[in-house]
């Protein structure tokens, strides 16, 4: 059988730069940084590759694709579209994703924003026992162990890793809301039950 | 303000289980009165705390130790609102001024983890590469890592079930790993494989399942079973290993 020519590719082409980077993003496990990619395409502008990044994507969402491209913890990679969740869980059969408990979400919330901290200033700031969650989320890597408190008996101090912004879809910890965005994110919600 | 009054229908049914804490508890408390957190009245929201747990015959430390922590500071700081008031030094943080502190973190913690939820709903529906297959993996066939202490567990479990025998007096030796090495591999090689606890269940004595478990314990060891335990505590299966 004559198969008809394979197409060939000139990366220096701004379409052969896409296609060159949905190839590496579709066979990566974990995200790409985008400087490797750069460095590879010999692309010298942030600002270029950002625009390349984002035309890649609105292609995908013009054409109606089932996969997009996201930025977390510093890198990129391919992801299915929000509105494919239902039909893949139905496919696959899962019938829920496990989301972590009050617990462990109060636990990263103050490593989070007060890292690095020791289990004994988690446990202070929750008010009950903290050992369980900071186990539970290490396991889970979502915060990792980044040193020792000068304070007797040399307590860990804990952080939050890169699987943390993975798992949060979060490119860096600065994407977290600030204190003083998060208070006026709560007045506003918190308005309208004034008038129910 | 009548606090006992407030106290309703609904809020008799909730118990501390439902709270993370004792200040997930007072928050809830705050809330509910349509307090503001800088100004709350602490004595008022006492009593309404201590109700949370009344009623409860028997303390566990480990859960119920926090809420009194908690209980023991708002009673002291009532109590303290009802006498004639000592002259403070200055720079001392008086205890209403350190719980409120805490609270207003407290409450700072629970919008964090809200926003923390939030975000965690988007990214969930979101699948990655080999998701699908992590997704099958953690419900079935996730073998644990369990420490030698554990395993023990899974031992003194097995030996409750013989617990009204005598450890008392110790017969001479009856078993011996040589003879239950034969006897397990030949049940193994019969069926095809073996369920442990199973196995055990038709044994007469603790000596004779002592026997078997460090039998077993060493033919896997040796490379002659397999052993699969999908959970802690959960049947221990046992195979021939091929080749």
């Amino acid at each position: 059988m004559n198969k008809p020519k394979e197409k060939e590719f000139n990366i220096r082409t701004e379409a052969g730069k896409m296609a060159f980077i949905e190839s590496v993003l579709f066979v990566s496990k974990d995200p790409v940084e985008p400087e490797r990619l750069m460095n590879y395409l010999k692309i010298k502008d942030v600002a270029d590759f950002e625009r390349l990044i984002v035309k890649m994507d609105d292609d995908y969402e013009r054409r109606g694709c089932g996969i997009m491209v996201q930025k977390a913890g510093g890198g990129l990679q391919l992801t299915t579209r929000p509105g494919m969740h239902e039909f893949l869980k139905e496919f696959f059969t899962i019938k829920s994703s496990s989301r972590l408990s009050v617990a462990s979400l109060e636990t990263l919330a103050i490593v989070a924003y007060r890292q690095p901290v020791t289990i004994a200033e988690i446990s202070d700031l929750r008010g009950v026992n903290s050992v369980g969650p900071v186990k539970n989320l290490l396991q889970k890597k979502l915060i990792r162990i980044t040193g020792r408190k000068r304070v007797p008996g040399l307590p860990a101090l804990y952080s939050t890793s890169r699987e943390f912004l993975l798992y949060f879809g979060l490119g860096d910890l600065s994407e977290l809301p600030s204190l003083e965005e998060l208070t006026e994110m709560f007045e506003e919600k918190e308005q309208p039950s004034l008038f129910q | 303000m009548n606090t006992e009054n407030s106290i309703d229908e609904e809020s008799y049914n909730i118990r501390t289980e439902r709270f993370e804490g004792p200040l997930d508890l007072l928050l809830h408390l705050i809330k509910k009165n349509k307090m503001d957190i800088m100004e709350i009245k602490i004595s008022e929201i006492t009593s309404e705390y201590l109700y949370y747990l009344r009623d409860k015959s028997r303390i566990n430390p480990s859960r119920e130790g926090d809420f009194l922590m908690t209980a023991s500071t708002l009673i002291y700081i009532k109590s303290r609102s009802l006498l004639p008031k000592p002259e403070i030094l200055q720079d001392e943080e008086s205890p209403e001024d350190r719980l409120l502190n805490t609270l207003i973190e407290y409450d700072k913690i629970q919008k964090i983890s809200q926003v923390l939820k939030d975000m965690e709903g988007q990214t969930l529906i979101l699948w990655k590469r080999e998701e699908v297959a992590e997704k099958f993996v953690s419900k079935e066939f996730e073998l644990e890592e369990v420490s030698s202490f554990q395993l023990a567990e899974v031992f003194l479990n097995l030996v409750k079930r013989r617990e009204g025998e005598s450890f008392l007096y110790i017969d001479s030796k009856k078993y011996s790993i040589e003879k239950k090495w034969e006897e397990l591999l030949q049940l193994v090689e019969t069926d095809g494989y073996l369920d442990f606890f199973q196995y055990v269940e038709s044994l007469q004595t603790i000596e004779e399942i002592l026997v078997s478990f460090f039998c077993m314990l060493e033919m896997i060891k040796q490379r002659v079973f397999i052993g699969v335990q999908k959970k802690l505590f959960g049947p221990i299966s046992l195979w021939k290993k091929t080749g």
